[in-house]
C-alpha cells in the first residue's frame, strides 16, 4: 500500500497552529481598524464643514436634479438668477446671478434681466486653457433648452411646460433629432439675449410666480462647453459659478467640495431681523463669503449611524431622528442636559406644510354626506398625533395655509372644525347614518408608503375613528401604486397627506383644492366653482392685501366644506455644535445640507477639536 | 453453540415488521429535546387553531382576539404598575406583561396574535410548493426526455434568481391584485409569492429521488402488473420518498417564516393585523427610546418556534432517514 496520506507531524503541526493564528490576528484586526478606514477629516490649517445627506445623490445635472438631498447639495456648485435672503423672514427673494429684480411689463408676459458681469464658471478642462469663463445670457438660454430638448429626458420639464413662448415648439422640434444632434441655436421666440448680460424672458400667460421659479436649481444657467465636453458624463460633473467646486464625488460614500477661489466678490449680508443682531447673525455683516475652505457630505442613510456621528462631532449639524428626540430635547422643548453640556444648540422653525387626512370627494360614500366628514374629522386627536408620532414637532392645524407663509390668517382658529369632540363626532355620525340610511359600511383609509411611519399612522387614525364605531380598513401601498389608484379615483380616506410649498407664495397651497388639478395634487377632487373662480383670479395677480384676503376667502371656503380634516403644520428642529457660526435654518432648505447657505457659516475649529478630545 | 444461534434466527425471523414511519416514531420518543420541541411546535399551532376558530366563531372571551384594544398608556414598560381608567369610569392598578406599543395595545397580545400569521403563512406557502414542487418532480423524473429537460430549464431559470429578491417581486405584483374573484391583499399575496416561487427546491429533491428509485423492483413490479404510469408515480413511488418531503417541509417551515417576517419587516406583508415582521418593522425604529419590548418579545417568539422547528427537523430526518439512523 502506497497511498500517501497526510500525516500531521510535530513541525507542520506547529505550522498549521501558525497560519491558523496568523489568518485569526489578521482578521482581527481588520475587523477592529475597519471602523477607522472611514474618510475621516485630517487635521489641517483647511477650515473643514462636515455635512452629512440622508440619500444618495443622484446627479449633479441641474436639469436632472429631482430630490431635496441631490438639490440641496448642488445648491453649493450651482447658482440661479433669484434666491432667498439669508436672513430675512418672511421668505424673500433677492438677486443671486442677476444684477437686479425683474422689469416686469404691464401686461406681466414680458421680464427683463439684467446678469452680473463678475460671475465666472468654476476652472475645468471643458473650457479653453481650463479657465472658467464669464457667465452671458446665453447660458440661461441653453440651460432652459436642454431642459425642454426631449433627448435629455429632464425630470424638471413641468416647470417650463407650457409658460414661455416657442419652448414648446423647440421642446416639439427636438423630437425629430438624436441625443445631441438638436440644434440649440435655434431661436426660441420667448427667451432671448438682449445683450451678453441681460435676458428677455417672453411668457405665453401672466406668471406672477417666475421669480421663484428662478430660484429653482434647474433653471442653473449650464455652460455649454460643459455639456458637450461631457456628454452623458455631465450628470457627474459640476461645472457651476457657486462658490465650491466638486472635488470628489464617490457615490454611496461622500461628496467633497473645495472652496471656489475665483469666486466673485460677494458678502456676508447686512441686514436681517431684530432677533438675528440678538444671536450674533449680524457680526460678520459686509466680510467677504466663502469662510469656509472645504465641505464634505458623508451620506448616511440610517437615522441612527448619522445620529451618532453628530453626537461624534464628526457631523456640524444635523436634525433629530424621531426615535432620539427625548435625547435630544425635554418636555419644555429646550435641549436636554446631555445636549446642553455638549454645546449643541437647537433652531426651530414652522416649516411651510400642511399635513390632512383627504376624503375622496368623489365617493359616493363620503362625498355627499358632510357630517359623515365632520364625524371624522371631530374624532381626530390632533395633539396626541403630533405628540406620539412627531414628537410633538408641529402645530394643529386649522386651514391648509401655513403659519409659515405671510398670509396666514391668525383668527384661523375661529372658523375652524379641527379639534377632538368625540360627543360631537358621534351626533355627526347619527346625522350621517340618517342621510346613507343605516350603518355607515367599513371605509377604506390608503397611505402611500409601507414603513413603519406609514402604518403607524394609519393605526392611529384607525384608533381614533374607530371609538366613534365606525369601521377602518388600512391600506398600504408603495408610492407608485397609491399615485395610480389616485389616478383611477379608487381610493376613500387618504391618510399621510401633506403638501408643503416649493416657495413662499400661498398659491402653493391652493393647487391643491384646484379642481383641474383633480387625483393629483387635488388627491382630494374637492370641485367648488367659488374656489376655482377665486384662485383662478388670485393666481395672476401680484402681491398685495387684496390678495391675501382672497387667499384667506379660498380657505374659508375650503374649510367650510371639508375636503379634509387638516392635522398638523410641521415644525422643523434642526441640531448644531456650538462651533458653527452665522447659522440660520431656511424652511424652504429644511434639509440644513448646504442649500447654497454654507458659504455664510463661520467654524471654529479650535471648539471642535476640544470636543473630539472631550466625547472621543 | 449451534443450537442457540439457530433460536436466535428462528427469533429474529418472527418478529413483527415495522413500517418506516412507526420506527421513526419510536426512534423520536427515545429523543426528549425532540419531543420538547415537538410539544412547542403543538402549543404554537394550537395557538393559531385557537385564533382562527376565535376570529370566526367571534369568542370575545379570547384575549388574544383584542390584540387591538388599547390597555394602556403608549410605551408601558412591562411589568410596570400603572392605573388605568376602566370603560365604567373605575380605576384600577394594571401590568402589561410584555408592555405596551405605541397605542397602548398589548405586546403580549399582539405577539400571541402573530403566531396565526406567521403558521398561516408557513402553512399555506409549503402546501402551495408542495402541490406545484412535488408533481412536477416527480413526473420529470420518471418520464425524463423533453418534460425533464423543460421542468430543468424553468427551475434552474427560477434557481439564478436570489430567493428574497424573487418572493417580492411576487409579492409586489401580487398585491392589490384580483385572480378568480379572489382579491389579493395582505398574508395571501404573501403565502401566494412563496408558494410560487418555493417549489423549485422539494422539485428538484423528488426529481432526483423518482429517477434513483423508478428501477427499484417494487416499481418493474408494478410494471410488470400493468400499472399505469400515474398509479406507478402516484401509489408506489411517492408514499416511498413521502418520508423525505415531511422532513423537507419541516425544515423549510422555518424559511417560510423568516421569509414572512421579511416581507412585513419590508412592508409587503400584513397590513391590518399584527406580525411578528411588522412588530419588529416597528420595535426597530423605536429601540433608540428604549423601547426594547416589542423587539424582544416578536424576536423571542420566532426565535422559540425557528429553533423547535430545527431540532425537531434534524431530529425526524435522524430517525426517517435510513442512511442517517445512529440507533
Amino acid at each position: 500500500m502506497n497511498s500517501r496520506k497526510p500525516v500531521l507531524t510535530e513541525s507542520n503541526d506547529r505550522f498549521v497552529t501558525m497560519l491558523v493564528l496568523f489568518f485569526f490576528i489578521i482578521s482581527c484586526a481588520a475587523l477592529l481598524t475597519s471602523g477607522c478606514w472611514k474618510k475621516t477629516p485630517p487635521d489641517t490649517e483647511e477650515i473643514l464643514f462636515q455635512q452629512r445627506s440622508r440619500a444618495k445623490i443622484q446627479t449633479l445635472d441641474p436639469a436632472q436634479v429631482g430630490d431635496v438631498p441631490t438639490d440641496e447639495i448642488s445648491r453649493e456648485f450651482f447658482e440661479t438668477l433669484y434666491y432667498y435672503h439669508y436672513l430675512k423672514r418672511p421668505y424673500q427673494m433677492v438677486p443671486q446671478l442677476a444684477a437686479e429684480m425683474p422689469q416686469i411689463s404691464e401686461d406681466g408676459r414680458t421680464y427683463i434681466i439684467p446678469i452680473r458681469r463678475d460671475v465666472y464658471f468654476h476652472d475645468d478642462p471643458c473650457f479653453p486653457n481650463g479657465k472658467g469663463r464669464n457667465l452671458i445670457a446665453e447660458d440661461f438660454i441653453y440651460a432652459w433648452k436642454r431642459i425642454a430638448d426631449i433627448k435629455v429626458v429632464s425630470k424638471n420639464w413641468w416647470i417650463l411646460d407650457g409658460r414661455i413662448r416657442g419652448l414648446n415648439e423647440f421642446r416639439e422640434y427636438t423630437k425629430t433629432y438624436r441625443r445631441g444632434q438638436a440644434d440649440y441655436s435655434r431661436p426660441v421666440e420667448g427667451l432671448t439675449a438682449l445683450d451678453d448680460y441681460t435676458l428677455r424672458i417672453q411668457l405665453i400667460d401672466p406668471w406672477p410666480q417666475l421669480v421663484y421659479i428662478l430660484s429653482y436649481i434647474s433653471t442653473a444657467p449650464m455652460a455649454k462647453e460643459a455639456a458637450d465636453y461631457y456628454g452623458d458624463d455631465i450628470q457627474n460633473r459640476a461645472v457651476g459659478t457657486g462658490a465650491y467646486i466638486l472635488k470628489e464625488w464617490s457615490k454611496g460614500s461622500h461628496v467633497e467640495a473645495v472652496r471656489n477661489r475665483r469666486y466673485r466678490q460677494d458678502f456676508y449680508p447686512s441686514e436681517g431681523m431684530p432677533e438675528d443682531i440678538d444671536a450674533g447673525l449680524l457680526a460678520d455683516a459686509g466680510k467677504p463669503v466663502p469662510f469656509i475652505d472645504r465641505i464634505i457630505w458623508r451620506i448616511v442613510e440610517e437615522d441612527q449611524p448619522r445620529w451618532l456621528l453628530f453626537k461624534q462631532g464628526r457631523i456640524d449639524i444635523n436634525s433629530i431622528p424621531k426615535d432620539n428626540f427625548g435625547q435630544a430635547v425635554s418636555f419644555g422643548q429646550t435641549l436636554t442636559e446631555d445636549m446642553k453640556k455638549r454645546g449643541i444648540r437647537l433652531q426651530t422653525y414652522i416649516e411651510p406644510n400642511v399635513f390632512y387626512l383627504g376624503f375622496n370627494m368623489t365617493d359616493p360614500l363620503l362625498g355627499g354626506n358632510k357630517p359623515l366628514r365632520l364625524a371624522i374629522n371631530y374624532s381626530i386627536d390632533r395633539e396626541k398625533f403630533i405628540d406620539l408620532l412627531f414628537n410633538g414637532r408641529g402645530i394643529a392645524a386649522h386651514g391648509f395655509i401655513s403659519p409659515a407663509m405671510a398670509d396666514y390668517d391668525p383668527n384661523i382658529c375661529e372658523h375652524s372644525y379641527s379639534f377632538l369632540d368625540l360627543d360631537k363626532a358621534r351626533a355627526c355620525l347619527q346625522e350621517a347614518q340618517q342621510i346613507y340610511g343605516g350603518p355607515i359600511p367599513k371605509i377604506r383609509l390608503a397611505v402611500g408608503g409601507t414603513d413603519t411611519t406609514y402604518r403607524q399612522i394609519a393605526q392611529f387614525y384607525q384608533r381614533n375613528i374607530q371609538e366613534l364605531g365606525l369601521e377602518i380598513e388600512i391600506e398600504l401601498y408603495d408610492w407608485p401604486t397609491f399615485l395610480e389608484k389616485m389616478r383611477k379615483n379608487q381610493l376613500q380616506i387618504i391618510g399621510g397627506s401633506g403638501w408643503m410649498a416649493d416657495y413662499p407664495d400661498t398659491e402653493n397651497f391652493l393647487q391643491v383644492f384646484y379642481s383641474k388639478n383633480a387625483s393629483w395634487p387635488n388627491s382630494t377632487n374637492y370641485a367648488s366653482a367659488e374656489f376655482d373662480r377665486i384662485y383662478e383670479e388670485v393666481r395672476l395677480m401680484p402681491d398685495c392685501p387684496q390678495r391675501t384676503r382672497l387667499y384667506r376667502q379660498a380657505e374659508r371656503i375650503v374649510m367650510e366644506d371639508l375636503p379634509a380634516a387638516f392635522v398638523f403644520h410641521r415644525i422643523g428642529y434642526i441640531l448644531y455644535h456650538d462651533w458653527v457660526g452665522n447659522f440660520k435654518p431656511n424652511a424652504y432648505k429644511a434639509e440644513c445640507m448646504g442649500g447654497g447657505f454654507a458659504k455664510y457659516y463661520t467654524l471654529d475649529k479650535e471648539k471642535r477639536r476640544a470636543y473630539w478630545e472631550r466625547f472621543k | 453453540m449451534n443450537k442457540i444461534q439457530s433460536t436466535n434466527l428462528i427469533t429474529e425471523e418472527i418478529l413483527p415488521g415495522r413500517s418506516l414511519w412507526a420506527d421513526g416514531i419510536r426512534r423520536l420518543r427515545k429523543r426528549p429535546l425532540a419531543m420538547i420541541c415537538f410539544v412547542i411546535m403543538i402549543l404554537y399551532g394550537g395557538l393559531a387553531v385557537f385564533e382562527f376558530a376565535a376570529e370566526l366563531a367571534g369568542w370575545e372571551k379570547a384575549s388574544v382576539a383584542h390584540w387591538n384594544e388599547i390597555t394602556g398608556p403608549s410605551y408601558q414598560k412591562p411589568f410596570a404598575p400603572y392605573e388605568w381608567i376602566k370603560e365604567d369610569g373605575s380605576k384600577q392598578i394594571r401590568r402589561e406583561w410584555f408592555g405596551t406599543d405605541f397605542l397602548g395595545r398589548s405586546t403580549f397580545r399582539r405577539t400571541l396574535y402573530g403566531a396565526k400569521t406567521s403558521i398561516t403563512v408557513a402553512l399555506c406557502a409549503s402546501l402551495i410548493s408542495l402541490a406545484i414542487g412535488v408533481p412536477l418532480g416527480a413526473i420529470a423524473g420518471y418520464f425524463r426526455g423533453w418534460i425533464d429537460d423543460l421542468v430543468l430549464w424553468v427551475l434552474s431559470t427560477l434557481d439564478t434568481i436570489p430567493y428574497i429578491v424573487l418572493i417580492m417581486a411576487f409579492a409586489v405584483i401580487l398585491r392589490e391584485r384580483t385572480v378568480f374573484g379572489l382579491h389579493l391583499r395582505g398574508i395571501t399575496a404573501v403565502y401566494l409569492a412563496m408558494g410560487l416561487t418555493s417549489w423549485v427546491g422539494i422539485c428538484r429533491l423528488i426529481r432526483g429521488e423518482i429517477i434513483k428509485r423508478k428501477e427499484s423492483e417494487y416499481v418493474l413490479a408494478a410494471r410488470a402488473t400493468g400499472c399505469s404510469n400515474r398509479r406507478i408515480i402516484f401509489r408506489h413511488l411517492l408514499p416511498n420518498v413521502f418520508h423525505i418531503i415531511i422532513i423537507n417541509l419541516s425544515l423549510r417551515f422555518v424559511g417560510f417564516i423568516h421569509a414572512e417576517v421579511i416581507l412585513s419587516f419590508l412592508g409587503l406583508g400584513e397590513t391590518d393585523k399584527p406580525s411578528w415582521g411588522a412588530m419588529i418593522d416597528s420595535a426597530r425604529a423605536e429601540l433608540a427610546r428604549d423601547v426594547w419590548w416589542e423587539m424582544t418579545a416578536a424576536t423571542a417568539a420566532i426565535f422559540l418556534l425557528s429553533l423547535a422547528l430545527n431540532l425537531f427537523g434534524d431530529a425526524l430526518r435522524d430517525c426517517l432517514d435510513p442512511k442517517l439512523r445512529v440507533d
